[in-house]
């Protein structure tokens, strides 16, 4: 098959697979999430597909390593919309693949921890199809026009997806999350239009728009607005708000999919968008914007040490873990940008993997809160042993992928030269320890020490939720003990970005 | 062929037609059928008129590719209106019982959208004043359709005694137009406004026509009657109103603003501005704190007319095109909308309430109902959102990018109150067992063009590159 055909099929699979369960009866809970299954399942192997097909392109077409043109693979262009000039127009980098590869995985792990949605199931599966949909086509896309149009699809749904199977003060919740993020697109709107005005050559082609030299002044003015707007979905300080509240109320595979590759979104904008279309502004705002992305890191380590609801531990150590993203991109050196990259990747899986361990939980303990548990690994070994595991993943342990990310965008920020990127590195290594609390004290307190009465009768977990758990460990392993193929994909794709940024 | 108007022509005569076949024929559904059927032969009509060419009409009818948008977007809303009020002049009718008269009813519509052909083919300002008269009286008669129903006689003296007063601001815009131009012909006011275009005269004239348009277009501050009207006001005259309406008002503005008003219009962009601004801000606000369906559709329809405004003062080839497409995605989110309400309202009546538990019961109407909200909000895919792109583009287009933003984040505001909307649809459970929902064949031929549309418009290209070759 064409490249460019599996790209578009790969974004639109999900959305098909939505339609076809519209018409089932609602009450045929396993039929309709058998067909919403199968249909991640074969996306995930097209996207296996993808990845291998682009090894290969990669090794015939080269990397871009040394120029500042990112290379883009399996390109396809269609005229959609005369009047401004607006593209239908796709392509491929390592970043890009290696998002979608993360995007596949979550969504297909997200669908099996999601078996047991019973409620409204049809609308529960064509929703996070829709979501996932979008999500492909960011990262597809290479006209601001289709980006920002997949970018708001991705964020829709969640407000239904909250709203309806959420637990807690879910709608108070969805609201905000949805505001937020829609004002934070509002922000994104404003910036690509004066890309597009001010470019002179009428394009939202992001290929073309990086041939063009921006005036200075142009860039230091439209640079905040776009990676602010994108940093809202990054969790950006002060802007991270929706985060805790909004992760703590959605259902499991909803806050999987969200800080496992939402969160990503946001980081990827502001790489793809903001820093390789505006280097002047990104030279002039990044050491500003350090400053709040190490709040971002510090204040979400130190937020999850105070809380007792697992699903906001993790929500705030997300906030924490997709700072350091943030952290690794307004470092500005080669070493960071890629650190930022592993960091998405990483980060996608262990907190994809944490959340669908605690949605298992939670339908056990019917509670969420450490301090009511303890001594699961009596009953459940098997979550209890996964549990840890990611937990230590969290904080950086040698091995897994948390340490190949941290470790880089720490080497990354420190190699600035500059004092404040010293100093601000300084600070976010030591939220390693502030982590390390957290992290340790909640896999205790849930983990070990005596059971209570009313958990003794719990069981493991069954063949079907271990599958998802087990497939998320082994890449979080995979990442960890054989980063190498990854480093290199990443490093051609980062290298062009970097040199643009820098020259 | 082409040296008569055809489709004007038939329009006016089926409107006749339809009045006579009110008054002899012995089935009073006669006369509603002959109208919706030939509100279709009129939109064919208007279909197959050649859009390339611009032909006069005793020297102050002019029909062009722009008329002719213009006149198929009415008659399409025209008969939407009419299969939307099907049901409230058969059966139960609505809470209120059944209206009588539905003859009348249908030939008031069809002389009402006559006027606004007039208005988007004048060539003088004499013939645009006719035809907004022409188009704005049977509408006081609509608003109070019901009779000895109390909201409705409030809405109709309302409406009259605000209208009025706006049309005589109007003419008295008009008066300082011609007495500065000296003609009433849009070529000589033209040629004025070319040579003098900072007159403080003229300005002034225009000024106050655009306070008579802002009253029809629901700008803040000319805005206060419509929350009233439109909840006073039968449904299917709301939907009329909220479309028809403003877009008779929307051409009238294109019309003198790109056309002999053009070389002026620089110098009041920034008035257009403001009135765009507080017209978003009021509208929104406004929407957040209703409980009734209608007046909230009120205020959302007021905060929509801002974008619009918004696009009125950005560069003029974009900003026509962007407001040509805006105005059918709006009419069609909005006659969903008007649909839905009509539906639900026949058993439960038209609070936010009456949506609870609709996406258990009626699935598909939920969802309608989502789209509509979302399209309103401008939410892709859907076409709301490729029409409020554009229209925030062509003001972008002119530099006001600070204004984009301000709108956007109005757009973000707006997406609380829709929100709430699909929140009562999706997730408030319903108090009491819910009684079931009737849907009748005209709105069933209603609400499925008016979803592909929501889906389609904004994602398939034909339709913007239709637009673009016919401006």
């Amino acid at each position: 098959m064409n490249g460019s055909t599996l790209l578009t099929l790969i974004w639109l699979l999900p959305m098909v697979t939505a339609l076809v369960t519209l018409p089932m009866d609602n009450r045929n809970h396993g039929m309709i999430k058998k067909t919403a299954l199968i249909g991640n399942s074969i996306n995930l192997i097209l996207i296996i597909l993808l990845t291998f097909k682009f090894m290969a392109s990669a090794t015939a077409l080269g990397t871009g390593v040394g120029t500042s043109e990112t290379v883009l693979h399996f390109t396809q262009r269609l005229t959609w919309f005369k009047m401004l000039n607006i593209d239908y127009f796709i392509g491929v980098d390592a970043i890009s693949v290696l998002m979608m590869l993360l995007t596949g995985i979550v969504v297909f792990t997200g669908t099996l921890a999601s078996w047991n949605v019973n409620n409204q199931t049809k609308e529960f599966f064509a929703l996070l199809n829709i979501l996932a949909g979008g999500v492909y086509g960011v990262f597809i896309s290479f006209d601001l026009f289709t980006l920002f149009l997949f970018y708001e699809i991705a964020v829709l749904p969640m407000y239904l997806l909250i709203g309806l199977w959420g637990t807690g003060d879910k709608e108070y919740a969805a609201m905000k999350l949805t505001l937020m993020l829609v004002a934070g697109s509002a922000f994104i709107l404003a910036g690509i239009l004066a890309l597009y005005f001010e470019s002179g050559i009428n394009s939202f082609d992001m290929m073309a728009l990086s041939k063009v030299h921006f005036p200075v002044a142009f860039q230091n003015w439209v640079f905040p607005l776009i990676f602010a707007g994108f940093g809202v979905l990054g969790a950006l300080f002060p802007f991270h708000t929706w985060s805790p509240d909004g992760h703590a109320s959605a259902p499991t595979a909803v806050s999987m999919l969200h800080a496992g590759v939402l969160m990503k979104l946001g980081g990827y904008g502001c790489l793809r968008v903001a820093m390789y279309l505006m280097p002047e502004g990104s030279q002039f705002w990044l050491p500003i914007f350090l400053i709040l992305v190490t709040i971002n890191v510090v204040y979400g380590a130190f937020g999850a040490i105070r809380q007792t609801d697992l699903k906001y531990i993790t929500a705030y150590s997300s906030v924490s873990h997709c700072g350091l993203v943030l952290f690794g991109l307004t470092a500005m050196t080669y070493v960071g940008l890629k650190g930022a990259v592993l960091q998405m990747i990483s980060h996608g899986l262990m907190t994809a993997l944490f959340f669908c361990l605690i949605g298992m939980i939670y339908g056990r303990t019917k509670t969420r809160d450490i301090r009511e548990m303890g001594g699961l690994m009596k009953v459940m070994p098997f979550l209890s042993v996964a549990f840890v595991i990611t937990g230590l993943a969290g904080l950086g342990l040698p091995g897994l992928s948390g340490f190949v990310a941290e470790v880089t965008v720490f080497l990354g920020a420190f190699a600035n030269p500059e004092p404040v990127y010293r100093v601000c590195t300084v600070l976010a290594i030591l939220s390693i320890v502030v982590t390390a609390v957290y992290v340790l004290r909640t896999a205790n307190s849930v983990v070990n020490g005596p059971i209570k009465e009313n958990f003794q009768l719990l069981g493991d977990a069954t063949w079907m939720e271990k599958i998802p758990v087990t497939i998320l460990l082994f890449t979080i392993f995979a990442m960890g003990l054989l980063p190498g193929w990854i480093v290199d994909l990443v490093n051609g794709a980062v290298d062009p970005i970097f040199n643009k940024v820098m020259q | 062929m082409n040296m008569i108007p055809l489709p004007d022509i038939v329009l006016l005569l089926l409107g006749f037609a339809v009045l006579a076949a009110d008054l002899f024929a012995s089935n009073k559904a006669v006369s509603y059928h002959l109208a919706w059927v030939g509100l279709i032969v009129v939109s064919l009509l208007i279909w197959i008129q050649p859009h390339d060419q611009e032909m006069v009409y005793l020297g102050t009818y002019r029909v062009a590719g722009f008329a002719l948008l213009f006149k198929q977007f009415f008659t399409l809303s025209a008969l939407f209106t009419l299969l939307l009020a099907r049901s409230y002049f058969t059966g139960q009718g609505d809470q209120k019982g059944p209206m009588g008269n539905s003859g009348e009813f249908c030939t008031i519509i069809l002389m009402c959208t006559f006027g606004m052909f007039t208005v988007v083919s004048a060539s003088d300002m004499l013939t645009v004043f006719i035809g907004m008269e022409l188009a704005t009286v049977p509408l006081y008669v609509l608003s109070g359709f019901r009779k000895g129903d109390d909201l409705g006689a409030e809405a109709a003296t309302k409406y009259i005694v605000m209208g009025t007063l706006s049309t005589c601001i109007g003419l008295f815009g008009y008066s300082f137009l011609y007495g500065r131009a000296g003609g009433m012909t849009f070529e000589a006011l033209a040629n004025y406004t070319a040579a003098n275009p900072g007159d403080p005269l003229l300005h002034l004239g225009i000024v106050l026509i655009l306070v008579a348009t802002g009253f029809k277009l629901t700008l803040v501050p000319f805005h206060m009657w419509a929350p009233d009207v439109y909840e006073g006001a039968p449904t299917p005259v709301t939907s009329f109103l909220s479309v028809s309406s403003k877009g008779t008002a929307v051409g009238f503005l294109l019309l003198l603003f790109f056309g002999p008003l053009a070389p002026a219009t620089p110098q009041l962009q920034n008035m257009l501005l403001l009135l765009a601004g507080v017209t978003m801000v009021v509208g929104n606000l406004g929407a957040m704190r209703q409980n009734n369906l209608r007046r909230f559709m009120a205020y959302s329809s007021i905060a929509q007319a801002g974008y619009i405004v918004m696009a009125l003062a950005g560069e003029s080839e974009l900003a026509q095109q962007a407001i040509f497409y805006y105005l059918p995605v709006y009419a069609v989110a909005n006659f969903a909308v008007f649909f839905i309400i009509a539906i639900v309202g026949r058993e439960r009546g038209e609070n936010f309430a009456a949506l609870r538990g609709l996406s258990k019961q009626h699935p598909g109407l939920a969802a309608i109902m989502m789209l509509a909200m979302f399209s309103l909000a401008g939410i892709p895919p859907l076409a709301g959102f490729t029409g409020k792109f554009m229209l925030f583009a062509a003001a972008a287009k002119q530099g006001l990018y600070g204004m984009v933003l301000f709108a956007a984040l109005n757009s973000t505001v707006s997406l609380y109150y829709y929100l709430l909307i699909i929140k009562e649809a999706y997730i408030v459970q319903p108090e009491a067992e819910l009684n079931p929902l009737g849907i009748s064949l005209m709105q069933k031929s209603g609400l499925l063009p008016l979803t592909l549309a929501m889906l389609l418009l904004g994602v398939v290209p034909m339709f913007s590159t239709a637009i673009m070759e016919i401006l």
